[in-house]
Order: C-alpha cells, then sequence, then structure tokens
C-alpha cells in the first residue's frame, strides 16, 4: 500500500515537472541576460587561478581577465606598455634594477587597496611557494622585490635581462592582494580576488568558469560584456556539436583542422583567425642522431631540412589553418627572419640536399628515427610525421622509422637522451624572440640536445642584457642565421589562431595576436 | 545454528572479508600509478623545464620517497578519510567526488531506471509469450543492444538529436548550470527545490540521452534473465496448482511466478551497479557528462597519482559495498544461502 502510494507520488511529480517543462519558456528566458553573456566553448582546462600556481594557457585566460600586472601587451601590439603600473624602466645603465610607479586608486574587487606592498607580496610568495605546476623559473633572474613606498617597486636581477619587462607582463605575475591570500601556498581557485575587468562567480573544475563585470575595475577599457561562461569539453568533437548548435558563443581551442573545415560556411558559424606565434618543429639530439662524426651529423640535419615540405604539410594535413615556418622565432614576433629559407630556400630541393650529404661522406639512405606523440600536440600529428616520412623517403635520401608513445612515456623519454630525432612543438611564454631562441639554443636548455655553439651562446648573452633595438636585431639576425646552418632543431609550422564563432559575436579576431593573451573584455554579442 | 545466529555470522564473514578485498585494490591502484611511465611534473611542464628544475619540483612534490614510504602515506591518508589534493589542479579529492561524483550518480540511477524499465517489461513478455514472434523480438533486442558499445550507441543518438537540436553534452545548458542553486548537486533534485521548471526542462533534456544509452546498453542482460527466471518459475509445481484451481493467466505471471523469477534479478542487477559504473566512465566521455568517470580519465592522463588514486578508493569501495549489500540481501530474502 505505502509502496502504492510512494510510486503514485513519484509519478504525479514527474508528470506535473514534464508538463510545467512543457509550458514553461526556454532556459535562456531566465535570471540571466543571455545577450550580456558571452560562452566560450573549450576543451583547455585550467590548473589554478592562482598566479602562483599557473603556467599554463586555460589558466592564463581566466588570470588576465581577473588580475591586473604591472605590465600588458595590447591588442595587436608586441611591447610591454603599463596596466596597474604608470610607468616602468630601468634606473641604470646595466638593465638590472628594474622600477616601476604604480598608478593611483587601484582596487581589488573585495575593495582593498592595491599598492606597491602588494606587488612585493605577490612576487614574493610565487618564489617561496615554487608551485611545481607554476612558473616561478622565469624569476630564476630575481635577486629581490622592494616596495619603498606605496607607489614604488624596485626589481633587483642577477644579470642585465632586457627581456624582463615582457616577462612581467605573464599572468603568472599578476598581483594578488597581500591581505587575503596566504604568503606560503596556494589560494583555492573558487576563491580568488583580483582587481582585473572581471571578478570569479563561479569555478566548477571540469565544467565551467563564470565571470562577471567586476564593477571596482579602475583600468582602461572596461569589459565590453557583462558576464563571460567558459564551458570546458573533454574533446573536440562535442566541443564542434555545442557550436553548431548555439550551446556556445565561440569554440575555441582545440578544434581540429577537419573540424574546422566542416565549420567553415556552417549555418549562424564563421570561422575567425588571426596571428598565431604556436610552433612546432623537429628536434635532433646531436649526440644520438646518425653520423660517424659532427660533419656527418651536421649534414644529415642539413639534408632533412632542406627535404621537408613545409607547405605540403600546411596544405594537406592542416587544410591552410597553419603556416610554413622557416625560423624557430615565428612571424609575428619582433626581429623574426626566414633564416631557413635563406639558407635552404622555401621549397624543398633534393638535389642541393644530396650534394650536402655526399660532400660529408654520408652513406645514403640515412636510416632515421623519427618519434612523435599522439597525446599532446593534436589529433593530426600522426598525419603530419606520416606526410614526413613520405616527403623523407621519397627523396631516397632517408629511411625513416616512425615510432611513436603515449605524451607521459614521451615526455620523459625525449629529453633523457632516449630518442635520436623527434616532434616538439612550443608556446611563448613571452612574445619576444629571446623566448624562441634562447629556449632551444642555450646549452642549459630543456631540450638537452647536447647543442653547445660559443658565437651562439654570446649572442644570447648579447641579446638578452641590452634593450638596444639595434643591438637586439642584429643579435638575433646572427642566431637564426646559426640556427638555420646548424639546424639542432627544425622549424615547421607555426599555427593561426582559429575560432568558431556564433553570427553576432564580435571581436574575437582583435584577441588574436602573438601574445596568445584571449581577451574576454573586446568580445561583445548583439 | 538457529536462524539468527546464522545470519549474523553470514554478515559479518561478508564484511570481514570487505576490508582486504578494499585493501588489495588500495594496493594494486598505488602499484600500478608507480609503475606507469611518467609523473604529474613531467606531464604537465616536460617539453617546457630543464631536466634539472623538473627533478626538483618531483623532489618538492615528494615522488622521489621510497615507495614503501609514499605506500605508507597513502594508507594512512585513506584511513583517515583524507583523500588529499590533485596535483594537476589543486582541487580536493573530497570535492571531486562530491561534484563529479553525484553527476556520475545522478546518470547512473537514471540509466538504472531506464535499465529496469525496458528489462523487466520486455523479459516478462518474452517469458510470458514464449516462441511468440513477441520472444523472438524480444530476445533479438537484447542481444543487439548488449552488443553495442556505448559509444557507439551514443555516438549513433548524438547524430540523431544533433539533427533535432536535442542537446547532447553536459549536464545543462551553460546559464541553467551557472544560476541553478546546487544544494544537492543532483540537478534534478536542484531544480524541483528551485521550482526552476524550465531549468528541470534543461537538465532532463540533458540527461536523457545519456541515460538512454547507458541504460538500453545494460538492459539487455536483464531481458534475458527474466525471460528464462520467468520460464523456469513457470514450470514450478506451485504454478500448475495456481493454474489447476483455475486462476487466470495473468495472475498466475504476475502474482505467482514474476516474484520468485525475481530473487536471482536482484543479485544480478546488483552486479550490474558495478558494470553500470564502467559504462558510465565511457558515457561521459561519448557526452561531455562531467562526471567522475571522465575527470578519472583525464587524471590518469595526467598522471595525477593522488587524484586517480582517491577516485579509484571510491570506486572500488562502491562496488564492494554494493555486493555486501547484495550479499546482505541475499542472505535476507533466500534462506538457503545462509545456511549454505
Amino acid at each position: 500500500m505505502v509502496r502504492n502510494r510512494l510510486l503514485a507520488l513519484i509519478g504525479v511529480t514527474m508528470g506535473l515537472g514534464l508538463i510545467a517543462a512543457g509550458c514553461g519558456g526556454d532556459s535562456s528566458d531566465s535570471d540571466s541576460d543571455a545577450s550580456a553573456t558571452v560562452i566560450r566553448g573549450t576543451t583547455d582546462q585550467p590548473i589554478s587561478y592562482d598566479p602562483a600556481g599557473a603556467y599554463d594557457l586555460p589558466s592564463y585566460d581566466g588570470i588576465y581577465s581577473m588580475y591586473q600586472n604591472l605590465l600588458t601587451i595590447e591588442p595587436g601590439g608586441n611591447e610591454a606598455v603599463p596596466e596597474a603600473a604608470e610607468s616602468c624602466d630601468f634606473s641604470d645603465k646595466a638593465n638590472k634594477v628594474f622600477e616601476c610607479t604604480m598608478k593611483d586608486g587601484l582596487t581589488f574587487s573585495d575593495g582593498s587597496d592595491l599598492t606597491a606592498e602588494d606587488v612585493k607580496f605577490s612576487f614574493d610568495r610565487n618564489v617561496e611557494i615554487a608551485d611545481p605546476n607554476g612558473a616561478s623559473s622565469l624569476l630564476a633572474n630575481m635577486k629581490s622585490v622592494e616596495a619603498p613606498d606605496d607607489k614604488t617597486v624596485v626589481f633587483n636581477l642577477k644579470a642585465s635581462d632586457a627581456t624582463w619587462p615582457l616577462v612581467l607582463t605573464t599572468a603568472s605575475f599578476a598581483i594578488v592582494p597581500s591581505d587575503s591570500y596566504p604568503a606560503d601556498k596556494l589560494q583555492p581557485s573558487e576563491e580568488v580576488i583580483g582587481s582585473g575587468r572581471y571578478t570569479l562567480s563561479e569555478y566548477q573544475a571540469g565544467q565551467q568558469t563564470v565571470m562577471e563585470k567586476n564593477t571596482e575595475y579602475q583600468g582602461d577599457a572596461a569589459a565590453a560584456n557583462e558576464r563571460v561562461i567558459i564551458q570546458y569539453f573533454d574533446k573536440a568533437s562535442p566541443l564542434k556539436l555545442a557550436v553548431e548548435q548555439g550551446d556556445v558563443d565561440i569554440a575555441y581551442r582545440s578544434l581540429s583542422p577537419t573540424d574546422i573545415d566542416d565549420l567553415d560556411g556552417a549555418e549562424g558559424v564563421n570561422v575567425v583567425s588571426g596571428n598565431g606565434t604556436e610552433i612546432r618543429y623537429l628536434t635532433f639530439n646531436t649526440e644520438l642522431q646518425p653520423g660517424d662524426d659532427d660533419a656527418q651529423k651536421l649534414a644529415i640535419r642539413q639534408a632533412a631540412a632542406q627535404v621537408i615540405d613545409r607547405q605540403a604539410i600546411a596544405d594537406n594535413v592542416y587544410n591552410g589553418t597553419v603556416q610554413p615556418l622557416y625560423s624557430m622565432v615565428p612571424q609575428g614576433v619582433e626581429y623574426a627572419t626566414d633564416s631557413f629559407a635563406t639558407e635552404y630556400g622555401d621549397a624543398p630541393d633534393v638535389d642541393a640536399a644530396t650534394q650536402t650529404l655526399e660532400d660529408a661522406g654520408v652513406d645514403t639512405p640515412v636510416p632515421l628515427e623519427v618519434w612523435w606523440t599522439p597525446s599532446h600536440y593534436g589529433t593530426a600529428s600522426g598525419d603530419e610525421y606520416a606526410e614526413i616520412k613520405r616527403q623523407l623517403d621519397e627523396s631516397g635520401l632517408f629511411d625513416v622509422t616512425l615510432k611513436s608513445t603515449e605524451w607521459n612515456q614521451y615526455s620523459t623519454a625525449a629529453f633523457t637522451d632516449k630518442y635520436p630525432t623527434y616532434q616538439l612543438g612550443w608556446f611563448p611564454d613571452y612574445p619576444d624572440a629571446d623566448d624562441y631562441t634562447a629556449s632551444f639554443y642555450a646549452p642549459d636548455s630543456f631540450l638537452n640536445i647536447h647543442y653547445d655553439d660559443p658565437e651562439m651562446n654570446k649572442l644570447l648573452a648579447e641579446e638578452k642584457g641590452s634593450d638596444d633595438p639595434a643591438v637586439r636585431s642584429k643579435a638575433f639576425e646572427r642566431i637564426q642565421q646559426i640556427g638555420a646552418e646548424d639546424a639542432p632543431t627544425v622549424p615547421i609550422w607555426q599555427a593561426d589562431q582559429v575560432a568558431a564563432v556564433r553570427d553576432g559575436v564580435e571581436g574575437v579576431e582583435e584577441t588574436f595576436d602573438p601574445s596568445f593573451i584571449f581577451r574576454f573584455w573586446l568580445i561583445s554579442k548583439s | 545454528m538457529n536462524r539468527s545466529g546464522g545470519l549474523r555470522t553470514y554478515v559479518l564473514t561478508r564484511i570481514a572479508l570487505a576490508v582486504p578485498t578494499v585493501l588489495i585494490l588500495l594496493t594494486m591502484v598505488f602499484l600500478l600509478m608507480r609503475v606507469a611511465p611518467g609523473d604529474p611534473i613531467t606531464a604537465a611542464l616536460g617539453a617546457r623545464l630543464p631536466a634539472k628544475e623538473l627533478e626538483q619540483r618531483k623532489k618538492a612534490a615528494g615522488y622521489d620517497k621510497p615507495i614503501i614510504d609514499q605506500y605508507g602515506e597513502y594508507l594512512g591518508q585513506v584511513a583517515t578519510l583524507d583523500l588529499g589534493e590533485s596535483v594537476t589542479d589543486n582541487r580536493s579529492v573530497t570535492s571531486i567526488i562530491k561534484e563529479n561524483g553525484s553527476a556520475t550518480l545522478e546518470l547512473t540511477l537514471a540509466a538504472f531506471m531506464v535499465t529496469l524499465m525496458v528489462g523487466i517489461p520486455i523479459g516478462l513478455l518474452a517469458g510470458r509469450f514464449r516462441d511468440s514472434w513477441i520472444d523472438v523480438s524480444g530476445r533479438l533486442f537484447g542481444i543487439v543492444i548488449y552488443a553495442f558499445p556505448v559509444f557507439f550507441l551514443g555516438f549513433l543518438t548524438q547524430l540523431g538529436a544533433g539533427e533535432v537540436g536535442w542537446p547532447t553534452s553536459g549536464r545543462a545548458s551553460p546559464i541553467v548550470d551557472f544560476d541553478l542553486d546546487k544544494i544537492t548537486n543532483f540537478y534534478l533534485v536542484d531544480t524541483l527545490i528551485a521550482g526552476d521548471w524550465s531549468a528541470f526542462w534543461d537538465v532532463l533534456q540533458h540527461l536523457a540521452l545519456p541515460a538512454l544509452v547507458l541504460g538500453l546498453t545494460i538492459s539487455g542482460v536483464l531481458i534475458r534473465l527474466v525471460r528464462v527466471n520467468l520460464l523456469q518459475t513457470m514450470r514450478g509445481d506451485y504454478v500448475e496448482a495456481a493454474r489447476a484451481r483455475g486462476v487466470s493467466e495473468r495472475r498466475v505471471v504476475v502474482n505467482h511466478a514474476f516474484r520468485n523469477a525475481m530473487i536471482p534479478v536482484v543479485t544480478v542487477a546488483g552486479l550490474q551497479f558495478a558494470i553500470l559504473l564502467g559504462g558510465a566512465v565511457l558515457t561521459e566521455e561519448t557526452f561531455n557528462w562531467p562526471g567522475i568517470g571522465s575527470e578519472l580519465i583525464r587524471y590518469l592522463n595526467e598522471r595525477d597519482y593522488i587524484a586517480v588514486q582517491g577516485i579509484v578508493t571510491v570506486f572500488a569501495v562502491a562496488v564492494v559495498i554494493v555486493s555486501l549489500l547484495i550479499d546482505l540481501i541475499n542472505a535476507f530474502i533466500d534462506p538457503r544461502v545462509r545456511y549454505r
């Protein structure tokens, strides 16, 4: 009897629910004003919204929106310009003391004042916490930071560093309130406070981040929308469906080239793109690679660089969503050249490669073991490396064996002398040529490929130590030239930033620039 | 041995056996995670920081400690119900279980309802009308639906649903999700508490496809089981006796045969719970359902020891508890079990 009543009650409740639901309006008629809310779908998941725990693009997307840095990069720009600072500059000739004066009247979203002390606190705690997922390693050159008064911040550097202003634009060094953040551990992502254009309303890991316009924001150019929702997807396929169905306004990172092709021209959806500085390259471990001596090893690297057809990879594998890359410094970053095109031509040259190998006495075909990973650099990696193998094999100069493994194994083995030749990619820490050269060509590079060239090392120190554009330009030109001649790494392509947006969504193109800052505040929806 | 003493001994034995079962599972999870190549630090920053810096970070995180020390710490944490914090996104494992676990449970319960609502009636009809076209159709449906992989069935329904604008991913539309006051973290319940019927409809729409796909797949087993059990009980003496007394065939099936046919079904339905949890992982991946299964896959890919250990521990304990409950229910409803 009781059971029957219970079942009846459940039935009536469900029935009423369905009837009422049928009579109810669309969910978008709820409290929220849908037109003022911009919804971005992404497969990228943030690690932390505390700057001290972030060193990844998805976290940076939230941090740039909710905090301010001393310096920032304006849309389309590539120089550090003041944000929370009124002005910043080196105060000594050696470029080892960097002084900033803060703007007046800045406040955090909780109403507390933002002072120089907060800036000092933010940098000190970043170093103190040294979070495994954080970017404290970028502060290795910082000897100390001082706040002599409420408006002045002084950075004392261990060595001359012209890239320091750009380092300060990184989201990892956003300013946090000293009153409410712990000095020795991370603030939970759900409880972050900043002085940026938005405040965090909700963060559900793996589901969504919701940010609303900060009414206390004191800086330039307030947000063009009232609220931003970042909706997370496990894979690209449901993300593609979501933008097609209008569940999200923007699908950005990471749709496959095929998805982008499908969406281009789909009803109600537009594909927009802009300059990107994400690169892919082929790496040679100069000790493990084939070749009897250094001259033969050099010839083999040069021949590979001569034979690879970058344009074919861009067209056939990526449907034109990437651009051929002829220097480790991508186009769009200041001081970028086309050194590989200058050195070897911008089209494959098998005859020249044959001559290069013959001159060094290399027997052909050269057996080349090339490693790639299917789980880190996108779903098209398999096709990309099949194409590279085809090109190298068809030249008759190489006999390529492709090998692949999951990222977890790959990321250890590649950098511990296990792979002779392997696939890699790079996002900039900051949009400066230094980040694309010192990271790969310095003897202590993470690549661990045993490349060590005295002239290169001298030039890297020179560009880092000088803020004179003429000096840096000359140094970077030569660095890229040596990089092409020695070819320890062979650039393959640089990606455009590509998003699928619904009709009526404006401003996404404006935020696509080499800085990789996704500026939600520029985006509006009609 | 008297009746209550036998039951008590049986219950205590089953509970005592559950403890080493859980311990073995925890140990296996711990060892497998450590044996597998990679670690969370290298997985996140391996192509960015020099090996020396990575080693320093691994040391700071305690990954250089002897395995036995790490194992001791792990068991200590489990014993105090402190499952730690994920390495890759600094979430407490407790909050992962609470937030994502509720999504999985909501999906699993809805799927289980689909399983029962489809499996039992079709099984009964197939058994009742043996060798008729109803029986053949029911059996064929059971075999075919069980043979379909969850992700394939999910993909097919997504294609169809996408065409008609039915939601195919997530638990709710982004704005509904944000506006919803999450009291229980069971979205259907929360929308009912809020009295927000349009949100209820939105959530129900999002739940329908994944629950249907997962529930249908599992229902194949139930169809065959109910049918076979009904056929066996229909051959029982007491059924013949009922028929001889002139009881209608409908009453014979519903009041006499059906109840007895359900006894083994309770056991198998309980075991299906573990399969549902496994199936939920695939279903969540297919429908972008933010459950604990999809989180488990993400953390596995990132080699997040702490999160994986915590989630698998909860999975293991849940399955052990359900198995224990099934044993106990069986012992209550079937005297042969406790006197064996």
